[in-house]
């Protein structure tokens, strides 16, 4: 039809970002679109990159650690733990058993954290602005909780090489129980209000499919994948810390779009309250910083890769140390790298406003991404 | 006293008095729409709202509204520059005649004419004239993406409306709004039209550009929309169209649905004004309680579903009448 | 055992070290020593044997790159890390079309470390601003350049 008019069809240029309200940071998608269709999305990254894994080489170890909370700093306790576990598999330094429940403990509310700022922001994305407070309501509880242990509210650096400085009180504990029946007795609040909405489910149902292969091809982690129904997540498949010792599941969904990653993310705050609520149950006694920790971290030569999940997924740290106070090279494995790079294969052929609900639902942490 | 009745009595006077009634009006009522709109969206967030200026935050929206007025106009340099002014001026226009004919009262009324529904249907179109003009001098990819997006959506969702107005008018056999009213003295239409109301307040929702349906200016896909380039009390001209088109609408369906200023013991115009407030707070409320729509969903519903709907309302209803 | 799988699958490349790691010390189960033009075979039997493609960096050794490619799987717990030596000013096979995943990785090591890769769809700088005329991951890049 439009040949037959003599209408050259064109094609134009939409820049989403560098400063859009949906990008979450300053991530730039370039899209080439015809209509409102997107035909070539591609994403250009690197306005937050600060040098982290440059920095690490200029510094030495400990001073290397709070660097880690800036990477992503939704999850920064999990990403301090791998730091610390990987420092610690090079120092051969056995942490205690209490010091590795805190880790549990206070990484879990960290993964609580980051996963109700998901929700609400997600939500937001999709023009609901409602449960975004509900779930900063909670979410500041939590804060609150993490302010008083560690001192901060969100670049977390509270681990040490070879345990935790700070011990937990009964206080904290009780805490903690209050927050897991608070945030319990809200689950019937949120899927009356988002997960039951018509036309949530219809904006979310078939969209932005990821497929087993895809997630292979790609490294796709995270509820990213669980929700195309592979159960890997770091915390069962290579335990690490206290994790083995608790009883939780993995929840996966089944067609890999975007409603199953919300659902298998909902299912894994659950599962997260069952691991602080076993582990408050379960608390030893004992120490909670390792003997014979060096005053002087210099590990011997040699190389070690540890991964942990965050709330997005698999982060690895591979460091290369060459018996330097210094590490000699760190390489940060970032999961929303890896999960990002699979957007202009989900954008193409698609809506505007299924990029913003497709970008959304793999929660993307832009300064992770950049590093 | 007698000087006031005679000189309402002229009909030259008692237009020039209404418009001036009716300017006042608008601004009173949305300066009071945005502080109730900012208060509900606040209690059902968990949140108290504005608080500082004035008691519960009252006179908040005055010191917006004073502090707009006092910033740049900014016109950047690629806009097609007069249709760029011209866009907020009418935007406007439309929304203060359609004051003419809506009856707050028996009395309460500038001018009774016998096409008063079509009179504000007539005019509540040209908003999207505005919106077009809008977005496209803006030169602005996101708002011309807002503006053909509102045309294909108003276009839509003008149909079921019209319709569904339709199966009033059928009932009534008039197009004055103080007829409609009058047939209302025993039962409100919204018990024997439960379906027309229903119709009627989506696409009402959908013709004002509320969430659900503010897809012209989603925040999150298309950064403001239409009026993205606008600053100042450009931007606020808009702002205050839309809580305007919000009071039209929800006039229009009391007058339709909810019996106009009919009620007892109170005065006629309370119970008119009670009525669009209680309207406007069911639009507020599907706004803080919803996601929004993608827009080929949108146009899906209403062309699938709402025209479908509204025909088959209308039918049913001539045919009753027909058959009585 | 995917570990076994992967012995298997790996013995006809001929590759310079297949052997079991040390899983407590570093992490791996398997470390693998390779040349770079033998990289896409090896990509390819990791991709047969439905492994992922973990992450991917370089190491700047000063007369050389040593360029580690990590490999894991969904199903089971077998980390595979792939060392290849690489001299300076040599270019390296692109795993892209393998594992498109690749694709970011692979830019992310020209840009920080000046490393190109042949038959690469769009390698250009992906971290660092296009004009930047730097590898800041180069040992010979010092802590102050380039900030000021």
């Amino acid at each position: 039809m439009i040949e037959l008019l003599g209408i050259e069809e064109k094609t134009y240029t939409l820049n989403l970002g560098p400063q859009h309200p949906s990008t979450h940071g300053v991530l730039r998608v370039l899209l080439e679109m015809d209509g409102e269709f997107i035909i070539k999305a591609e994403p250009v990254i690197g306005y937050g990159h600060r040098g982290h894994e440059h920095m690490a080489e200029n510094r030495n170890y400990t001073q290397f650690l709070p660097n880690l909370a800036r990477v992503d700093y939704l999850h920064a306790l999990a990403y301090n733990q791998c730091y610390c576990m990987a420092v610690e598999k090079l120092l051969d330094l056995k942490v205690p058993e209490r010091a590795e429940y805190i880790r549990v403990i206070t990484c879990e509310l960290n993964r609580l954290t980051s996963h109700l700022l998901w929700f609400g922001a997600y939500l937001m994305d999709l023009g609901a602005f409602t449960p975004f407070l509900y779930c900063f309501d909670d979410r500041e509880h939590l804060l609150d909780l993490l302010d008083g242990l560690t001192g901060s509210r969100l670049t977390y650096c509270f681990f040490r090489f070879g345990g935790v400085p700070v011990d937990i009180d009964a206080d904290f504990v009780a805490g903690c129980r209050a927050f897991v029946s608070r945030l319990r007795s809200r689950w019937d609040d949120y899927h009356n209000l988002v997960t039951k909405n018509v036309i949530f489910i219809h904006r979310t149902r078939d969209v932005g499919i990821i497929t087993r292969d895809q997630c292979i091809k790609y490294g796709i982690t995270g509820p990213n994948l669980r929700g195309s129904g592979i159960p890997y997540d770091i915390r069962k498949s290579e335990p690490y810390s206290a994790y083995p010792e608790f009883d939780f599941e993995i929840p996966i969904g089944s067609n890999g779009d975007i409603y199953d990653r919300y659902i298998v993310r909902l299912a894994e705050m659950e599962q997260s309250l069952r691991i602080i609520e076993q582990a408050c149950n379960k608390l030893p006694d004992g120490p909670i910083m390792a003997e014979k920790v060096p005053k002087r971290i210099k590990p011997p030569v040699g190389e070690v890769y540890q991964a942990v999940e965050t709330a997005r997924g698999e982060f690895g740290m591979y460091i290369v140390s060459q018996g330097d106070v210094k590490p000699y090279r760190i390489k940060l494995r970032t999961p929303s790298f890896a999960n990002m790079s699979i957007f202009p294969e989900m954008a193409q052929d698609n809506l505007v406003a299924d990029l913003v609900a497709n970008l959304g639902s793999i929660d993307v942490v832009i300064p992770e991404i950049d590093r | 006293m007698e000087l006031v009745a005679q000189l309402l009595g002229n009909e030259g006077a008692r237009m020039v008095v209404g418009l001036i009634a009716v300017i006042a009006l608008v601004s009173v009522n949305a300066l009071f729409l945005i502080w109730m709109e900012r208060k509900v969206a606040a209690h059902m967030q968990l949140r108290p709202g504005p608080m500082e200026v004035g008691p519960h935050g009252a006179i908040q929206t005055v010191a917006d509204a004073i502090k707009l007025m006092g910033k740049e106009l900014i016109t950047p340099a690629e806009v097609d520059k007069p249709i760029f002014w011209l866009a907020p001026i009418v935007i406007f226009l439309p929304v203060l005649l359609s004051f003419l004919v809506i009856p707050f009262s028996s009395t309460w009324i500038i001018k009774d004419m016998n096409v008063g529904i079509l009179l504000i249907l007539a005019f509540s179109t040209l908003s999207v004239l505005s919106i077009l003009m809008a977005g496209w001098s803006s030169n602005n990819k996101y708002a011309v993406f807002g503006a053909i997006r509102s045309v294909a959506q108003n276009v839509a969702y003008e149909i079921p409306l019209l319709v569904t107005v339709m199966s009033i008018i059928l009932m009534v056999g008039s197009f004055k709004l103080t007829d409609i009213v009058a047939a209302q003295s025993g039962v409100w239409f919204v018990a024997v039209q439960p379906l027309a109301f229903i119709l009627f307040i989506i696409c009402a929702t959908a013709e004002t550009n509320r969430a659900p349906f503010d897809i012209p200016e989603a925040e999150s896909e298309l950064v403001a929309g239409f009026h993205t380039e606008y600053t100042g009390m450009r931007f606020a001209l808009f702002f205050l169209a839309e809580y305007t088109n919000m009071f039209i609408a929800a006039a229009v369906a009391t007058v339709l649905f909810l019996g106009g200023w009919q009620g007892p013991i109170l005065p006629g115009v309370v119970w008119f004004l009670l009525k669009v407030y209680a309207v406007i707070f069911l639009l507020m409320w599907f706004r803080w309680t919803f996601p929004r729509l993608r827009f080929d969903q949108l146009i899906t519903f209403a062309w699938k579903i709402l025209i479908p709907l509204a025909f088959v309302n209308l039918l049913i209803t001539a045919l009753v009448l027909k058959l009585r | 055992m995917l570990k076994d799988n992967l012995i298997k699958a790996l013995a006809p490349l001929n590759l310079e070290k297949v052997a079991e790691g040390d899983y407590a010390k570093t992490g791996y189960h398997l470390e693998v020593a390779a040349l770079p033009a033998q990289l896409p075979d090896v990509a390819q039997a990791m991709l047969a044997a439905g492994c992922f493609l973990e992450s991917f960096t370089a190491v700047d050794l000063n007369e050389a790159f040593d360029l580690v490619y990590h490999f894991a799987s969904f199903d089971e717990l077998c980390r595979t890390a792939v060392h290849l030596p690489l001299g300076k000013k040599k270019g390296m096979p692109t795993i892209s079309h393998i594992y498109p995943g690749a694709d970011w990785y692979e830019r992310e090591v020209f840009d920080l470390f000046g490393i190109h890769f042949f038959n690469h769809p769009n390698l250009k700088r992906l971290l660092l601003p296009e004009d930047a005329d730097f590898h800041p991951l180069l040992k010979d890049f010092g802590a102050s350049q380039g900030n000021d």
